[in-house]
């Protein structure tokens, strides 16, 4: 790359993104504006921000390495994206979590949930969980953004995370949630042109839509023995029923990540920014849109990547990337794309990275801020505590990209989207569906949840408890239990419990609130 | 189909393609509706 053309590039791309920060704070004067953007949020603008936090580098770039190894199965979890990541989350999640945020006068997803069931203990164990638990997956998506910018600028690591960080808590300090989405929504734009044009020129390459897949199935005697010996059956099919490919794909990527986005607080309060029900209809449009040329686009590209290879030079794409699947798609890039493309590609993962590391951050400081500290009464207004929030969110991302061994930082965002989906979707799902659920339920399930989540992922699910090391050091054994418990995601299990726990204490709970029949009434309308 | 070794994938391939366009028929239909 040439950096007389890339510096300028990037400084004209952060001086864009400064103006609409700058922007966001100009017309941040109250809590309100600052928590959920006044509640008056553009709808393309939203959803363009959702869209942009949900994808991070490690979702570009990594979900596209995956891809060139597990091959298009994983076009499940892209499937799941749109339906349930926008579908659902938009049109049937968020009008009911908009209304419900707007009855209870509340403007985070852990004081929605708190409210809803009348219960401070709600409200502070879920902003603790989000406060202790989550500076680990943005210092993942702060180490992908920092390794980038050292590739492709040439800066040194330490500086690349600094600035990266830096930028990031001045936007969120001082603009609050609208200078994180106008960002977010520039971004975004980016991130989807440049997707998009690498979708049409990879097709292209391969020779068009159904040759390219044909091409891509005659490869199927090529697949190397490690994996074939694990259920690959080539990148045209699934895995072997029950092999541990299988199980890895199904729970971990399609089941974990598809269906824990509907429990993700910083996606979740994306649809109280907005003021009507018509602005969540029309953000599906684009929501859609940007998904699939997202994660779609990637697991499309990835697979695919291995015809242009073997055509090129004879061999698969991770062999071409050296061994390393992250290396794939910038390796691709290199070969395949015009030499243009490599600097909007640049900005498309810049773009990844600061929209998610700047949502994921205002997430933590309102946990703070708002719903610890404010609800134990420390604080008057929560303005100034959700500030020192930022502070110390970012100062502990940076902190753990460091302390926290490689093999810990990559699990992160697996173990994130695991436990909040089994500690937060039954109450979440309570809370808007069922009028009969109860606090105790609620509380029931959350603990039950979370603490099963993170016992599999301590000392069951191999991939993190083998890094972790705790099962090892207490018992002498990377998992406690034979495959295949060590191969399925802890989230398979311990969403169901903490949902029956949900239910049954809920019914069985002789002291039912009546506030339920309340919400449920405004909300349904 | 589709060029897809197995039914199951070039499924898979139509429905994130289809639920794609999905969400953009849905969004406009129902663009002018849920209003204040």
């Amino acid at each position: 790359m040439n950096m007389a053309v890339l510096i300028p590039l990037c400084i004209v791309y952060i001086g864009i993104m400064s103006g609409l920060a700058y922007y966001g704070y100009k017309k941040t004067t109250t809590k309100q504006d600052y928590l959920v953007g006044g509640r008056n949020i553009n709808p393309v603008v939203m959803a363009l921000s959702y869209g942009a936090t949900f994808i991070s580098t490690s979702a570009l770039v990594g979900f596209g390495g995956a891809g060139s190894i597990f091959g298009m199965g994983l076009l499940w979890l892209a499937f799941l994206n749109i339906a349930l990541g926008i579908f659902v989350a938009f049109a049937i999640f968020g009008t009911r979590i908009r209304k419900l945020s707007l009855k209870l006068d509340v403007s985070t997803f852990p004081s929605l949930l708190g409210k809803r069931f009348d219960s401070k203990f709600i409200t502070v164990f879920a902003g603790a969980m989000i406060f202790i638990f989550m500076p680990a997956y943005t210092s993942i998506v702060l180490i992908g953004g920092g390794r980038f910018l050292q590739e492709s600028l040439s800066l040194n690591f330490n500086v690349a995370l600094f600035v990266l960080a830096a930028i990031v808590a001045l936007y969120v300090i001082s603009g609050g949630i609208k200078a994180v989405m106008y960002t977010d929504a520039f971004g975004a734009v980016i991130m989807l042109v440049g997707m998009m044009v690498f979708l049409v020129v990879t097709y292209n390459a391969v020779g068009g839509i159904v040759d390219g897949h044909a091409a891509l199935s005659a490869m199927k005697n090529m697949v190397p023995d490690s994996l074939a010996a694990g259920g690959h059956q080539g990148w045209t099919s699934m895995p072997v029923l029950g092999s541990p490919l299988w199980w890895t794909l199904v729970s971990t990527i399609i089941m974990g990540v598809g269906i824990g986005v509907l429990a993700q607080p910083q996606l979740a309060m994306r649809c109280m920014t907005v003021k009507d029900d018509r602005a969540l209809y029309r953000s599906v449009l684009i929501g859609g849109i940007f998904i699939f040329f997202m994660t779609g686009a990637a697991f499309m590209i990835g697979p695919l990547s291995n015809v242009y290879f073997m055509e090129t030079s004879n061999q698969l794409a991770i062999t071409a990337a050296g061994g390393n699947s992250d290396l794939v798609i910038p390796k691709f890039i290199n070969e395949v794309m015009p030499g243009w493309f490599i600097y909007l590609f640049t900005l498309t993962l810049m773009s990844a990275a600061i929209s998610t590391v700047s949502s994921l951050i205002h997430l933590q400081a309102s946990a703070f801020g708002e719903d610890i500290m404010r609800t134990l009464g420390i604080g008057k207004d929560g303005k100034t505590m959700t500030r020192i929030g930022v502070l110390v969110g970012v100062t502990a991302a940076i902190i753990l990209a460091y302390i926290l061994p490689g093999g810990v930082i990559a699990r992160a965002t697996a173990f994130w989207f695991g436990i909040c989906a089994a500690g937060f979707l039954p109450t979440l799902m309570g809370a808007l569906f069922w009028k009969g659920a109860t606090k105790a339920g609620a509380i029931a399930s959350i603990v039950t949840g979370f603490a099963v989540s993170i016992f599999g992922f301590l000392f069951m699910h191999v991939s993190e408890s083998g890094v972790f090391g705790l099962s090892k050091a207490l018992f002498g054994k990377d998992a406690l239990f034979a495959f295949p418990w060590t191969h399925i995601d802890p989230l398979f299990y311990a969403l169901p419990l903490s949902a029956i726990v949900f239910v049954a204490v809920s019914v069985l709970d002789k002291s039912k609130s009546v506030s339920g029949d309340v919400e449920q009434e405004a909300i349904a309308k | 189909m589709l060029g897809m070794e197995s039914a199951s994938i070039a499924i898979v391939w139509l429905l994130t393609v289809l639920s794609a366009v999905g969400c953009v028929v849905y969004g406009a239909m129902m663009w002018n509706k849920g209003g204040h």
